[in-house]
C-alpha cells in the first residue's frame, strides 16, 4: 500500500504537464471550433427520415413479417421454439394465474397456490422463511394484484427454470475447460453492458409480441447471470481436493458429481437467486413485448402519470423480490452451515413435513371447491390507502418543493444539459469524434483510442449519430451527477457504521426496483423533459455506486487513516487526502458501472421525453415504417455502451493503483 | 448430500399426489357457476383478448365492449398493448383478438393482405388528429388559429426544452404523428418536443389553461378535454394523405373513420361476442361521455356500465 502514498508525493505535475490541463485544452478548442462552424456536418437526421440502414432494415424486418409463414427457418425454428415456451407459460399460467377452459378459475385458486408457496419454501428452507414467504405473497393479494402477480410469477419462472437449463450446464463447461470460458467470457461481457430496451425489438421481431417473446427477452438477461455465477462456483473449488480425489483414480464426471458441484453448491444456489431476481426486474420491461402480469399496472400508471397506482404495482414486484430473495438466502446459510442433525430433529422436520404437506393438500381441494378459496377476497385490499398516500406524498411535495424541483430541472438543463449537448450534437461530427478520441487516448491510452475510433464511424455509419450524441449528454451528466452524489454517500456509509445501517435497506430496495416505477413520480417532480430520464439514471445507478464506494472507504487499511489523524488531519482532510486516493481502484470500477446503468435506464427516458436513441427504440416498436430505424437505435445504443465501457476499461487498467 | 436428495424425492412424491388429487377432483365446485351463467344466455361464447391501447377514448370503447361481451357469457381479457404493429403481430401471433378504433388509414394492409387481421370496418367514431392551443391563446392571439402565422409566435412558446425555438409538444410514440414533417416543410420556427405520453399533454394543456402559459401541442377528437378546455386548432392546408408514411408534411392531418380490426380467430367464430364486435357502431359523443366519467374518477369498469344502463336499446341493437 505505501505505493500509493509515495504516488501522493510525487505529483505527476513534475513529469509532465498534468492532464487536467490536457483535459481542458481539448474542451476549450472543441469549443471554439464547434462555436466556429455550429450547425455544420452535423448529421441531424428527421424522426420520420430513413437512413440508408434503417431503410434497408425496415425493408428486411417487413419481408421477413411476409414470409414468416413459408421460411424454413421460422417454420422449423423459430415457430416451434416460440410454441414450446409459449406452450410452457401458458401451462404454468393455467395452474396459477389463468382460468382453465370452461372454468372461471385456474388449477389452483389463491389459496392452494399461498399453501404450495409455504410449503416448498418450508421444505427448502425452514418453518419461519416458509410464514414470511407466505405473509409476502398474501401482501401482494391484498395490494389488489393477485392475478398479476401470479401472471408475472409462471412468467418469472418459467424463464428461470429454462435459464437455469441452459446457463449451468453451460457454466460448468466454461468452469471445467479454459476453452469454453475463453468462448463464454465475451457474450458475457457484452451482455453486462447491454441495455434491456435494446434487445426488445429483435425479439419481438422473430418471436412475435406475446409471453414467449417476453420469456425469450428474459432469457437473454438472465442466462449469463447464472452462467457466470456457475463457473465462478465451479473455478471456485479449493484444488486440493480436486487434486486428492484426480490421485484416487476418479473419473472426470464423478469429479464433478461428487466433488466439485458439492463444493460450488453455494453459489450455484446464489447463481439461482440472482437469476430469479433478475427474471423479475425483467417482469415490468418485458410488458412492451406482451408479458402479462405486473409490467402491465406499470406501464399503464405511467402513461396515465398516476402515481399512487405505480406505487402499489411496485411494490408488489419489491414483495415479491423480498420473497424470492430470503427464501433462497436461508436455503444458502443452511447449506453453509452443516451440523448433523440428531435423530429427534430429523424426526420431526419428517412429521412437520408431513403435517404442512396434508395442510397443503387440503387447501388445494378447498381452494377448488369454495368460491372464498378459490379468489383472493376483494374485500381484503389495502391499494387505496397505499396509492393515496404515494399520491398525496408526492402531489404534496410538487406543491410544496414544486418551486425547487422546476428550479433544480432548469438549472441543470441550461447550465450543463444544453450547453453541452450542442457542444456535442452542433459541432461538426468529425470535430466531436476527435475531440472523445483524445479523450479517450488521455484517459485510457493509445488501444482505448483506436477502439473509441472504430466504435464512432460504425456510430456514424447507422446514420444516427445526432440522437447518439443527444444520448451520450445524458448519460455524461446523469453519470457526472450520480458520482457526486454517489460518492458523498459511499464515503459516508464507508466510515459510519450507523450511516451503512440506515441507507443500505434502501439501496438494496432501489436495486430490485424495475427502473419503470421511479420514473412515475420523476415525472411528476419534473414534468416530461431529459432532466426527468437524467433524475431516473441518478437514482437507478446510486445504489451500485454507493456500495461499490462504500466497500472501497472500509477497505482503506486503518493505520493509513490514524496516521492521517494523529499528524492531525481534519475529517476533510482524512477524506480527501487519504481515503479517496486510496480506494481510487473502487472509484474507477464505481464510474464504471454507474456509466453503464445510467444508459441502461437513460434510454427509457424516451418514454417521458428524453429523445434521443430511446425514443426511436420506442416508436420503432409501434410504427411499421420505423421498425428499422429502432433496430438501429438499438444498435447505436449498443454501440454507444461499448464505447463507453471499453474507454471506462482501459482507463481503470491503465489508472489502478498498484496492488501492493 | 443425502439430505438434499431426500428432499427433491419427497418433493417430487409430493407433486404427484397433488397432480392425482387434482384429476381426481375433475370439475371443481366453484366452476359450476359460470358454466350454468353461459347456458343460461343461450349460444356457447369463446374466449377473446382486447388490445388496450393507452388513450382513455380507447379504454371507453373497449370496456363498453367488455362489458357487454361478459353479459353474454363471453371471457373477454384486456391487455396493454401498442398501437399498430405491435398489436398486429400480436393478433397474428393469437395473444389478442381486437382493436376497437385503429387511426392508421390503411397500415394494417399487410397483415390484412395475408389474412392475419380481418378489417371490420368502421366503429362509428371519426378521429381528427391536429395542433391546438389553449382558448385564452386563441382570444388573445385571434389569427394564431391559421398556421401560416405560427412563426410571428414561435418565442412566446420558448422553453428549455425546445433549443432556443418555439416548443411544439408531439403527439405520443405510438400514436399518429407527422410533426417534424410539418414543421421542416412549413418552414416553422419550431422544436418538436416528443413528450412520451397522452398524460403530459393532458397536463401541458391544463397547466396552459389554468396558467395562462403559452402552449401549443398534438391533440385529437373525440377526446373528452377538447370540450372540457375548449382547445382550438391551429389550420393547416387542408389535408392531401392518408398514410401518414407518406405524407410530406405540407398538409393538415385528415379526419378519418376509425376501423376495428379482428383477429382471423374473432372474425370468422360467429359467436356472441363476434356478432356484437361486427354490429357495434357509436359516436364520438357516447365515447367521450363514458372516457370523461373515467377521468373524472369512476372506474372503467362503472363508467361503462353507467353508458350501457342508460342505452339499453342502442345495446340491444348491437346484441341483435
Amino acid at each position: 500500500m505505501s505505493s500509493i502514498v509515495e504516488q501522493e508525493l510525487i505529483p505527476e505535475a513534475k513529469k509532465t504537464i498534468p492532464r487536467g490541463w490536457i483535459f481542458a485544452g481539448i474542451i476549450v478548442v472543441w469549443a471554439i471550433i464547434g462555436k466556429i462552424m455550429n450547425g455544420k456536418y452535423t448529421l441531424a437526421v428527421n424522426l420520420a427520415d430513413q437512413t440508408k440502414m434503417s431503410a434497408s432494415i425496415n425493408d428486411w424486418a417487413n419481408h421477413l413479417g411476409q414470409n414468416r409463414q413459408s421460411n424454413p427457418f421460422f417454420v422449423y425454428f423459430i415457430t416451434p421454439v416460440r410454441e414450446f415456451i409459449s406452450g410452457l407459460v401458458d401451462f404454468i399460467r393455467s395452474v396459477i394465474s389463468v382460468p382453465l377452459a370452461h372454468s372461471s378459475i385456474p388449477m389452483l385458486g389463491w389459496l392452494g397456490i399461498f399453501a404450495v408457496i409455504g410449503f416448498i419454501v418450508f421444505i427448502t428452507s425452514n418453518f419461519r422463511q416458509s410464514l414470511f414467504a407466505m405473509a409476502m405473497i398474501f401482501s401482494v393479494g391484498a395490494l389488489g394484484l393477485w392475478t398479476q402477480s401470479m401472471d408475472s410469477l409462471a412468467l418469472v419462472l418459467t424463464a428461470a427454470i429454462l435459464s437455469l437449463i441452459i446457463g449451468i450446464p453451460v457454466g460448468i463447461w466454461a468452469g471445467l475447460s479454459d476453452r469454453g470460458l475463453a468462448v463464454v467470457t465475451p457474450i458475457l461481457d457484452l451482455a453486462q453492458i447491454l441495455p434491456t430496451l435494446v434487445y426488445l425489438a429483435p425479439v419481438a421481431l422473430f418471436f412475435l409480441i406475446g409471453p414467449a417473446a417476453a420469456t425469450i427477452a428474459t432469457m437473454i438477461y438472465t442466462i449469463p447471470i447464472s452462467i457466470r455465477l456457475t463457473a465462478f462456483g465451479i473455478r471456485g473449488v479449493p484444488k486440493s481436493p480436486v487434486e486428492a480425489s484426480v490421485s484416487m483414480g476418479t473419473t472426470k464426471w464423478q469429479l464433478l458429481r461428487h466433488v466439485q458441484l458439492p463444493m460450488a453448491s453455494r453459489t450455484i444456489v446464489l447463481g439461482i437467486n440472482q437469476t430469479t431476481l433478475a427474471a423479475l426486474s425483467f417482469a415490468v420491461i418485458a410488458t412492451l413485448i406482451g408479458a402479462p402480469g405486473l409490467g402491465d399496472p406499470v406501464v399503464q400508471a405511467l402513461v396515465l402519470r398516476n402515481v399512487g397506482d405505480g406505487a402499489v404495482a411496485g411494490l408488489a414486484v419489491v414483495l415479491i423480490a423480498i420473497m424470492f430473495d430470503r427464501s433462497t438466502s436461508a436455503t444458502l446459510k443452511k447449506q453453509g452451515i452443516y451440523v448433523p442433525p440428531s435423530e429427534k430433529a430429523i424426526r420431526n422436520r419428517r412429521i412437520g413435513i408431513g403435517i404442512f404437506g396434508a395442510i397443503t393438500v387440503a387447501a388445494i381441494v378447498v381452494s377448488r371447491q369454495f368460491k372464498w378459496a378459490a379468489f383472493f377476497p376483494e374485500s381484503i385490499n389495502v391499494s387505496k390507502p397505499i396509492a393515496d398516500f404515494a399520491d398525496k406524498f408526492t402531489s404534496g411535495a410538487v406543491d410544496h418543493f414544486g418551486f425547487a424541483t422546476t428550479g433544480l430541472n432548469t438549472l441543470i438543463t441550461e447550465t450543463i444539459l444544453n450547453p453541452l449537448e450542442s457542444l456535442l450534437t452542433g459541432t461538426p461530427w468529425f470535430i466531436t469524434s476527435l475531440a472523445i478520441v483524445a479523450i479517450s487516448f488521455l484517459l485510457g491510452g493509445a488501444r482505448s483510442a483506436i477502439v473509441t475510433t472504430i466504435l464512432l464511424l460504425a456510430i456514424v455509419s447507422t446514420g444516427l449519430w445526432q440522437d447518439t450524441m443527444v444520448t451520450f449528454t445524458q448519460t455524461i451528466v446523469a453519470t457526472l451527477l450520480t458520482m457526486i452524489i454517489g460518492v458523498i454517500l459511499g464515503v459516508w456509509i464507508g466510515r459510519s457504521e450507523r450511516a451503512d445501517k440506515v441507507l443500505r435497506p434502501f439501496l438494496d430496495a432501489g436495486q430490485v426496483l424495475p427502473a419503470f416505477v421511479y420514473l412515475i413520480p420523476m415525472l411528476g417532480f419534473f414534468g416530461p423533459s431529459r432532466f426527468t430520464g437524467i433524475a431516473t439514471g441518478i437514482i437507478y445507478s446510486i445504489p451500485i455506486v454507493v456500495k461499490i464506494v462504500g466497500q472501497g472507504i472500509r477497505e482503506v487499511p486503518v493505520n493509513m487513516n490514524e496516521a492521517a489523524i494523529s499528524a492531525g488531519s481534519t475529517k476533510w482532510q482524512q477524506i480527501t487526502k487519504v481515503q479517496l486516493p486510496a480506494a481510487k481502484n473502487s472509484l474507477l470500477l464505481a464510474t464504471n458501472q454507474g456509466l453503464i446503468f445510467v444508459l441502461a435506464v437513460i434510454v427509457i427516458g424516451g418514454f417521458v421525453g428524453s429523445g434521443g436513441l430511446g425514443y426511436l427504440v420506442l416508436v420503432g416498436q409501434s410504427k411499421v415504417e420505423m421498425t428499422g430505424k429502432g433496430l438501429v437505435a438499438g444498435l447505436a445504443i449498443l454501440l454507444l455502451g461499448v464505447m463507453i465501457d471499453r474507454i471506462a476499461q482501459y482507463t481503470v487498467r491503465r489508472n489502478s493503483a498498484p496492488k501492493q | 448430500m443425502t439430505g438434499k436428495t431426500k428432499v427433491g424425492f419427497k418433493l417430487s412424491a409430493i407433486a404427484g399426489a397433488a397432480a392425482l388429487l387434482l384429476t381426481a377432483c375433475g370439475g371443481a365446485g366453484v366452476d359450476a357457476g359460470s358454466t350454468a351463467s353461459a347456458a343460461s344466455t343461450g349460444a356457447p361464447c369463446g374466449s377473446y383478448t382486447i388490445a388496450m391501447h393507452a388513450w382513455v377514448g380507447y379504454t371507453a370503447s373497449a370496456q363498453v365492449l367488455t362489458n357487454v361481451g361478459k353479459s353474454l357469457g363471453c371471457d373477454i381479457k384486456q391487455v396493454k398493448l401498442d398501437e399498430a404493429k405491435t398489436s398486429y403481430d400480436a393478433m397474428e401471433s393469437g395473444t389478442v383478438d381486437l382493436i376497437v378504433e385503429d387511426w392508421g388509414g390503411g397500415r394494417w394492409k399487410d397483415w390484412v393482405d395475408r389474412g392475419a387481421v380481418v378489417d371490420l370496418g368502421s366503429d362509428g367514431n371519426v378521429g381528427q388528429i391536429g395542433m391546438y392551443v389553449p382558448k385564452w391563446m386563441a382570444e388573445k392571439y385571434p389569427d394564431i388559429t391559421d398556421a401560416a402565422n405560427l412563426n410571428k409566435y414561435a418565442d412566446l412558446f420558448k422553453t428549455p426544452e425546445s433549443k432556443g425555438k418555439g416548443a411544439w409538444l408531439e403527439g405520443p410514440p405510438g400514436y399518429t404523428t407527422i410533426g417534424e414533417k410539418l414543421i421542416s416543410a412549413n418552414k416553422l420556427n419550431y422544436t418538436a418536443i416528443n413528450v412520451g405520453s397522452e398524460q403530459a399533454l393532458i397536463d401541458a394543456f391544463t397547466k396552459g389553461t389554468e396558467n395562462k402559459t403559452p402552449v401549443i401541442g398534438y391533440w385529437w377528437t373525440p377526446h373528452y378535454l377538447l370540450a372540457k378546455l375548449g382547445l382550438v386548432r391551429v389550420n393547416f392546408p387542408k389535408s392531401t394523405w392518408t398514410d401518414a408514411a407518406k405524407a410530406d408534411g405540407t398538409t393538415d392531418y385528415p379526419a378519418s373513420d376509425l376501423e376495428k380490426l379482428a383477429s382471423k380467430k374473432l372474425a370468422t367464430s360467429g359467436d356472441a361476442f363476434s356478432k356484437l364486435v361486427t354490429n357495434w357502431k357509436w359516436t364520438n359523443d357516447d365515447q367521450n361521455a363514458v372516457a370523461s366519467d373515467i377521468d373524472g374518477g369512476m372506474t372503467p369498469e362503472a363508467a361503462a356500465q353507467k353508458w350501457i344502463d342508460a342505452h339499453a336499446d342502442v345495446v340491444a341493437s348491437w346484441t341483435k
